[in-house]
């Protein structure tokens, strides 16, 4: 399974860095979304600051969509995905291989847009390692659950417009959980609280992990 | 009190109102299936296009 | 020239393939729908007459709110644990090679249907409980929030049957967003224990397993679950039938406007011989 998961990532990471889809669209997509809010919570920065955790989630939320609908389509051309069916790769190494590059990505996408963020609001970090636990455990559990559901809505026409429907709820514990750590980290916030979110995306990575690797092969068959 | 009559009233209405939805889809189905087994009655069932 | 087989006009016809239900099913639906009307019209008299208001408010606006508790976990705990819940297990059974059956894939499909409609009284009633209790109507602690989420989760199961798909496909794809959805379920039952909410922890299955609630007001709670639970069983065997109906529908329409269509057919050539 391990070396199956290598062999996926390890091309689907390649494909990125050859078509840099998520570089050069997904992250100024992210870029273009923060200031979208920017000029929607008005000239005053203090909103901004305010709401800097939570408009960070929701754009890495939004990036994470398109990147889950790239990884999708990548193997949408020329019956790729019978062909990965067929090639006899461990389903949960594929499941994993899939999760980890977008999850990787996603890694990328979030070092942007918190660069953004602390530029674009003014946001102040007061204990980085909360930031970094956050962005780790989140997004194991985004790249996690949008892998699933990209694999759930393959073979649907409605895909496009499906799968923000679909994952966008599943995501929201991850959400709520990444906003109100940022909160703690954030200058005026109390470290302290961010403990049992951290706890809840520990859960939510494991569950959804587990969930995966043993559903993937199914949901694989039925697309 | 007006807040406990309004959840009452809100809640039991919305109940009701779907039970009667279902008693009126069932009604429908059911129709429309005894006339579709009528019909295979008379002619039999069993067209198979592939 | 149609290249459509058919077996037709046989001197006896073929066994027609409805569904049919046997009058004691029907029977059956019909004995639990009164009843649950009967239980929640006990429920509606015993909880705005017979049981008193709150003890320490007395015969006030706030004193008289506790009668909402006869409705609001009532309907939460059909939606979240017997709907849901159900809805999850069926599918589980769906999945599972072993016990797999359309009769999985209905069940499910017609519990999260009522499911939604008692999480949307849920939401409601407590709304209208809280707008008294905390000033506002809504707030975005996690419970709350977590009811609201799996409202949406659900929605979009629906919207995913709706898709037009073979039945095994869709069957198998809702109970993936299903048992998906339903991680959700302990993580709402649990939020009131594990962050500080605005809304209150358990009245009964609290940790300790003991009750607060006393005297008649605790026999009116159980009537009212018991009330709620007899509808949402009601609603969920007209759903089920509804659905059985439905998909047998899908089938054999289709075969009749194909006949009739033929039958058109063979009409005008032979019509057009003459």
């Amino acid at each position: 399974m391990w070396r199956d998961t290598v062999l996926v990532a390890g091309k689907d990471l390649r494909i990125e860095a050859r078509s840099r889809v998520a570089l050069s669209q997904v992250a100024p997509f992210g870029v273009v979304a923060l200031a979208m809010f920017a000029f929607a919570l008005g000239p005053d920065r203090a909103p901004m600051a305010h709401g800097a955790p939570g408009l960070f989630w929701v754009a890495v939320l939004f990036c994470t969509v398109l990147a889950v609908q790239r990884s999708v389509s990548v193997e949408a051309v020329d019956g790729a995905r019978d062909g990965l069916r067929l090639s006899g790769l461990d389903p949960a190494g594929l499941f994993l291989g899939k999760a980890a590059a977008v999850a990787a990505q996603l890694v990328v996408l979030e070092l942007v847009l918190t660069v953004g963020v602390i530029l674009l609001y003014g946001a102040r970090i007061e204990t980085p390692w909360l930031i970094l636990a956050s962005s780790v455990l989140g997004t194991i559990g985004l790249a996690a659950t949008g892998t699933l559901y990209g694999a759930l809505s393959a073979g649907l026409r409605v895909k496009e417009t499906l799968l923000p429907f679909l994952f966008l709820p599943i995501a929201a514990p991850v959400l709520l959980a990444g906003t109100r750590i940022w909160q703690a980290a954030l200058s005026g916030g109390i470290p302290a609280d961010a403990g049992p979110w951290l706890r809840l995306l520990v859960v939510f990575d494991a569950v959804y992990l587990a969930l995966g690797v043993v559903v993937y092969g199914p949901i694989q068959e039925s697309a | 009190m007006n807040y406990v009559i309004a959840g009452y009233s809100i809640v039991l209405s919305i109940l009701f109102l779907y039970g009667v939805q279902l008693l009126w889809r069932r009604r429908r189905l059911t129709r429309a299936a005894a006339r579709v087994a009528a019909y295979q009655a008379e002619h039999g069932t069993g067209v198979s296009p592939q | 020239m149609t290249t459509l087989t058919t077996r037709t006009s046989s001197p006896t016809p073929d066994v027609s393939t409805l569904p049919l239900q046997s009058s004691r099913a029907r029977w059956t639906v019909r004995i639990i729908g009164i009843s649950a009307a009967v239980g929640v019209a006990l429920t509606v008299w015993l909880g705005l007459w017979v049981t008193p208001p709150d003890v320490s408010q007395g015969n006030t606006v706030p004193g008289n709110l506790v009668r909402l508790v006869y409705i609001h976990p009532g309907v939460a705990w059909v939606a979240l644990y017997l709907a849901f819940g159900l809805a999850a297990v069926a599918s589980l059974l769906y999945l599972w090679p072993r016990t797999r059956s359309m009769f999985w894939d209905r069940l499910a499909a017609a519990a999260v249907e009522v499911g939604v409609v008692f999480n949307v009284c849920t939401l409601i009633s407590g709304s209208i409980w809280g707008r008294p209790t905390w000033g506002v109507y809504w707030a975005w602690d996690a419970r709350l929030t977590l009811t609201a989420i799996l409202l949406v989760l659900f929605l979009g199961y629906m919207a995913l049957r709706r898709i037009p798909a073979e039945p095994e496909k869709r069957a198998k794809r809702s109970a993936f967003v299903c048992l998906f959805a339903a991680v959700d379920i302990p993580v709402d039952h649990f939020s009131v224990l594990w962050w500080k909410t605005l809304h209150q922890g358990a009245t009964v299955l609290n940790p300790d397993l003991s009750p607060t609630i006393h005297g008649s007001m605790a026999w009116t709670l159980l009537i009212s679950f018991v009330a709620l639970t007899l509808v949402f069983v009601w609603m969920l065997l007209v759903r089920y039938r509804i659905g059985v109906l439905g998909d047998w529908l899908d089938g054999n329409e289709l075969d009749v406007a194909l006949r009739e269509r033929q039958s058109e057919g063979v009409a005008a050539d032979t019509g057009g011989a003459r």
